[in-house]
Order: C-alpha cells, then structure tokens, then sequence
C-alpha cells in the first residue's frame, strides 16, 4: 500500500491533481527596476498535451515569454504567446532560449530570494513556479 | 590508388600545426588576423579606455546592453568563470562590456552592471555619436525591439564575444552558448 501510494503515475492520474510540474527554478540577482528572466524544467506529466499561454508575476512591471534567437551574427528576442507542453515530456525555460522575462523589477533580488511566477495554460490550469535567486 | 587512412591523419596534424596548434581552438578562428578596428570611450575616472592602449593584454569585449534578460548576463557570468579558471594569469585579460544602448546606459550604469559579474570587469558607454561610430567601425547593427517609449524595449545586437589579442589584432569570435573551459583553454593560448 505504502508503496503504491508513493508512485508518481498513480498520483498524476488521481482526478483533480496537477500533471504540470516546475522544478529546479532560478533567476539572478537584479536591482530594483531592472530585468531579469527567470528560468525552471516544466513537466508535464499527463496522458494530454497541454499550451502554456499566460505568464505573471507581482515582482515586475511587465512580464512575458521570451526566446532568444541568433539572426545571423545578431542575437535577439523574439515574444513567445503560446508554448506546446508535450504529454509525458519537459520543456526547458534556460539561458540563450526561453524565458519568463520580469521587466520593472518591483524590488532588488537578493540572493537566497524565492520569487514566484504564475502559468495558466489552455486547459484552465495553472501553476506557481518558484525560483531561486542566484549570484549572476 | 587508396591513400591510406594514417596518412591522411598525418596530414591533417600537419596542416593544423602549420595553422597553428598552439593558437585557439574554439570560436571562429580568424585566419589573417588583422588590426581590430578602433574603440575609444570615455571612463568614469575621466580618462579613456582605448583599445589601442590595451597591447599586451588579450582584450574580450562584448557588445550588449543592461536590459538585457538573457545573453547579456549569461554570457557576462560564463566570461566570470572563464576568468576564474585562469587563475594569476587573468591579470593579463580585460573583459569590456561596451553598451549599445546609450539611451538607457550610462557610463555608470554600464560600468555597475559589468562589475556585477566580477569587480574586474569594465563596463563602458558613451554618447550615441561615439556608439554609432563603434558599431560603423567594428561593422555591426545594433537596434532597439519593441516600442523605445516603453523603456522596457529589447535591444538587437552582435552575438559573438570579440577577442583582440595583445598585439591588438581581432582573433577570434565566440558565439554566446562557448563552454566556458574551452573559452578559457583558448585564452591560455592567447597568453
Ligand atoms: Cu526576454
């Protein structure tokens, strides 16, 4: 029983639970006002590919989904609206790719922080990512 | 006739201690290195940072901004730990975060942000005449994204971390994901 009860799968499907997860979250330390990205592995643990389509945060002006891409010899970003979040797989938020972008800092990050970012999906469902803030 | 497989790795160990086996490894390797083109910006003291003052020390300069999310500090701490790995001989290597985005970056600023990363490194930013004059000498674009009154835009600019070595010519450019033990195994060789 016990040991059922531990099994990630079994969990996954109960109704009502959460198949999306986030682990290993961080952003650098930033100066109030500044911009920072936050980056974290989303999992999707779920039988059902799902969209995430919504970033927020109450630490910054702005908040929004990023990629950074090469054009050529030139680095830029470009807005992401919705990002597929396969069934059964992770997507990774990670330096020189996607990012949450915090712009207008509300508060300085120092490290040791946690802060928290919101994703709503198009299933309706949502989730805290929580990152740690790190040395740069 | 086949030519046998060992030769043709001698070979190719021939023709690469021809170019140079002691040279960098990583980056794009310039093949004819050539004088870097000029770079003068005023510094906080009220003096100048001249690239053609730097002969003798490997220069890496990077052309980014402070509002920068993403490459810029990635690319500012990976160049930290570079540094690290040198050990004493990082005395001899500038690491210069030149800003493009004069508008928002000031002297100060650009120098607070490059000292975040490691108090060795300069951060420099000058009027948009003297920017504008870097980006037509070194050859590059670099321009705002989004809506400049928002003061949230993101600014284009060039990938590539530029190395000048102490002779002063441009040596090698390395794009932002370099691994940072082999940026610091081509700086050893620059030293
Ligand atoms: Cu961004």
């Amino acid at each position: 029983m016990t040991l059922l009860a531990a099994c990630g799968r079994v969990a996954a499907d109960a109704p009502g639970d959460n198949p999306l997860a986030s682990h290993a979250g961080w952003t650098r330390t930033a100066d109030s006002g500044a911009t920072a990205a936050v980056y974290f592995m989303l999992t999707n643990r779920g039988s059902v590919a799902d969209t995430l389509k919504g970033v927020s945060s109450a630490e910054a002006n702005t908040v929004g989904m990023h990629v950074s891409m090469q054009q050529g010899r030139m680095m830029q970003m470009a807005p992401v609206t919705a990002l597929p979040v396969p069934a059964e797989d992770s997507v990774a938020f990670q330096p020189l790719g996607a990012h949450v972008m915090l712009t207008g800092l509300r508060r300085p990050l120092v490290e040791g922080d946690t802060i928290a970012v919101k994703l709503e999906f198009g299933s309706g469902r949502t989730l805290e990512v929580r990152a740690g803030v790190r040395r740069p | 006739m086949p030519v046998p497989r060992l030769s043709l790795i001698a070979f190719a160990c021939a023709a690469l201690m021809a170019a140079g086996c002691d040279g960098p490894q990583h980056g794009a390797v310039i093949e004819r290195p050539a004088a870097a083109p000029p770079l003068e910006l005023q510094t906080l003291d009220g003096g100048s940072f001249r690239l053609a003052d730097q002969a003798g020390d490997v220069v890496l300069l990077y052309f980014g901004y402070t509002h920068c999310p993403d490459v810029c500090p990635t690319v500012l701490a990976d160049w930290a730990r570079a540094r690290r790995l040198l050990g004493a001989k990082a005395a001899d290597v500038k690491f210069v975060f030149v800003s493009v985005d004069p508008a928002r970056d000031s002297p100060e600023v650009a120098h607070a942000y490059a000292m975040q990363f490691d108090s060795s490194f300069v951060g420099l930013s000058g009027p948009e005449a003297a920017i504008d004059r870097i980006k037509r000498d070194w050859g590059f674009a670099a321009f705002p994204e989004g809506d400049t009154r928002a003061n949230d835009y993101g600014v284009a600019h060039p990938a590539s971390t530029y190395v000048v070595d102490r002779q002063g010519r441009l040596r090698v450019l390395y794009h932002p994901g370099v691994i940072v033990e082999d940026l610091a195994s081509d700086l050893r060789k620059l030293l």
